[in-house]
């Protein structure tokens, strides 16, 4: 009986990770939160209010509740020619991916006990580019027109964006020498951060956050003036919600990969400590704050602006992007040649 | 022919352009009301919601012929006390006396509020409300009875606050509390 205590603690410290950082519980409430900052941001700059009629008196911050209460309580339509099982499912796919990416994303020192791995930005990586399969899956399966075009469009862009952005990881694992997220925290902390240290990277990567989400100027695979909703045309109730709430869940994904290889993690904070609060909780909140202002940045631009037509998308892809990457990766072998 | 376009530049158009955008967040410049909350005072003669005056209505159908989308349909009536109309179910079957006419009900759906009935009212029967903005909730409201139709709907924004636009020459617009 004695031997089982430390056991449930372990699983306790285990379900506050999930739950709370960088999990669930987070996740819900930025996603609540950006979508309304996004709305607003764009009102702002395109001189409008936004959203005004939810709780007035906070900005309108409650329109999102509202919304995901309405998907809740909306009756779901699979439509008759749809490939069932699969309309069904990959949604929640999709979802569920971007979501085990962030359970091998560190938010402090502490994780490194709680899932001892060495391969960590790997991991975290593959699972995040496994969801644009699943996102070809949805408009397959609809037998719809305007699904099946937001289909290959990801698909196109799927292929051109993947190279430069598995070579800025690259570019990042031969800088640091490890492909671990809390070595990578580590050596930044013993020097700059990877921003300064390699600023093609970063801007690569940035270039290829906004690609994947899906904000403004890539914001081809879903194009509502085109295709009504691109893949999600076919969906209703809850899986439209899923299916408008999986680019943010992925958008906070690579924040927060962006915040831990570029902006040196969770830099005030120890670099070392033991026990949860120091460990997890304080480096969590710096970490979570940094990739914040990241996606507030990418929501910004959807203020600016228009949409790149697809066939323009992939020559940026395949010219300035990839040369981008590469020369990310040519400098981080540089760096590592002149500083050992 | 042989226009050469120039190569773009991949960096400052975009610097530029985030740069405005910044500028923008930071001073808004907003052109448009708080709907619900603030609403525009329209000018008198602006074209809303339209009543007819039972009494002076002669139920000569001329608004019903020059009606362009044949939104008005001119229901049976018989002539009551006072100039007052009363259903046409109403009157007694023996009664032959009793003197009928029509008056006109306009169906909301259909109307372009064109006001050519109001125009061409040889007695100037039609009455505008000052209604300008409503939604109705179900099918049936669009299509009101002669009886709804002499009280049409109320005006759901008397309580927002009422503004005048004005031309500004940094904002394009602004708005200023109504006089």
């Amino acid at each position: 009986m004695m031997e089982l205590i430390p056991l449930i603690i372990w699983l306790i410290q285990d379900l506050l990770y999930i739950v709370v950082f960088p999990g669930l519980v987070t996740i819900l409430v930025l996603a609540i939160v950006i979508i309304w900052l996004e709305r607003k941001i764009a009102a702002k700059v395109q001189m409008r209010f936004g959203p005004l009629w939810v709780s007035k008196r906070i900005g309108g911050a409650l329109q999102s509740v509202a919304d995901l209460l309405r998907f809740s309580f909306q009756e779901f339509i699979v439509p008759e020619k749809s490939d069932r099982w699969a309309f069904i499912v990959a949604p929640g796919l999709m979802f569920a991916f971007s979501m085990i990416s962030l359970i091998f994303i560190p938010v402090g020192p502490y994780y490194s006990y709680l899932f001892p791995s060495y391969y960590t930005i790997l991991f975290s990586v593959g699972m995040i580019i496994i969801t644009p399969i699943f996102a070809i899956l949805v408009g397959w399966s609809s037998d719809n027109k305007f699904s099946f075009i937001g289909a290959l469009r990801e698909a196109f862009l799927l292929i051109s964006y993947e190279v430069p952005f598995l070579l800025s990881v690259a570019s990042m694992i031969v800088l640091y020498r490890t492909f671990n997220y809390v070595d990578a925290v580590a050596y930044q902390f013993r020097g700059l951060p990877g921003l300064v240290l390699n600023p093609l990277a970063a801007l690569t990567l940035l270039i290829v956050m906004i690609r994947t989400t899906g904000r403004f100027p890539f914001d081809i695979t879903e194009a509502d003036s085109e295709l009504v909703m691109g893949l999600f045309t076919e969906y209703s109730a809850l899986f439209f919600g899923i299916g408008m709430a999986t680019p943010y869940v992925e958008l906070y994904a690579f924040s927060l990969i962006f915040s831990l290889l570029f902006l040196g993690g969770w830099w005030p904070a120890p670099l070392y400590a033991h026990g949860p609060i120091m460990g997890l909780i304080i480096p969590g909140i710096v970490v979570v704050v940094k990739a914040f202002i990241v996606m507030a940045l990418l929501v910004f631009l959807r203020a600016v602006y228009p949409r790149y037509r697809l066939d323009q998308a992939i020559r940026s892809g395949w010219s300035y992007v990839l040369l981008l990457s590469v020369l990310s990766v040519l400098l981080s072998f540089g760096e590592v040649m002149l500083l050992r | 022919m042989s226009e050469v376009r120039k190569p773009r530049d991949p960096v400052t158009g975009h610097i530029k352009a985030l740069a405005k955008g910044f500028k923008y967040l930071i001073e808004p410049n907003r052109m448009t009301l708080d709907y619900p909350a603030e609403t525009m005072k329209l000018p008198p003669n602006y074209r809303g919601f339209f009543t007819v005056d039972d009494v002076k209505c002669i139920g000569c159908s001329m608004c019903e012929m020059v009606c362009p989308p044949e939104a008005i349909t001119m229901v049976p009536r018989i002539v009551g006390s006072g100039g007052k109309t009363l259903p046409a179910e109403s009157a007694p079957q023996d009664q032959k006396a009793a003197k009928r006419t029509k008056r006109p009900v306009v169906n909301w759906g259909k109307c372009i509020f064109c006001y050519f009935c109001v125009d061409v009212c040889p007695v100037d029967a039609f009455r505008p409300t000052g209604v300008h903005d409503v939604a109705f909730y179900t099918d049936r409201e669009y299509r009101p009875t002669y009886e709804e139709y002499l009280n049409p709907p109320e005006d759901p924004y008397k309580s927002s606050k009422k503004v005048v636009s004005k031309a500004d020459k940094k904002r394009g617009v602004s708005y200023e509390p109504a006089p």
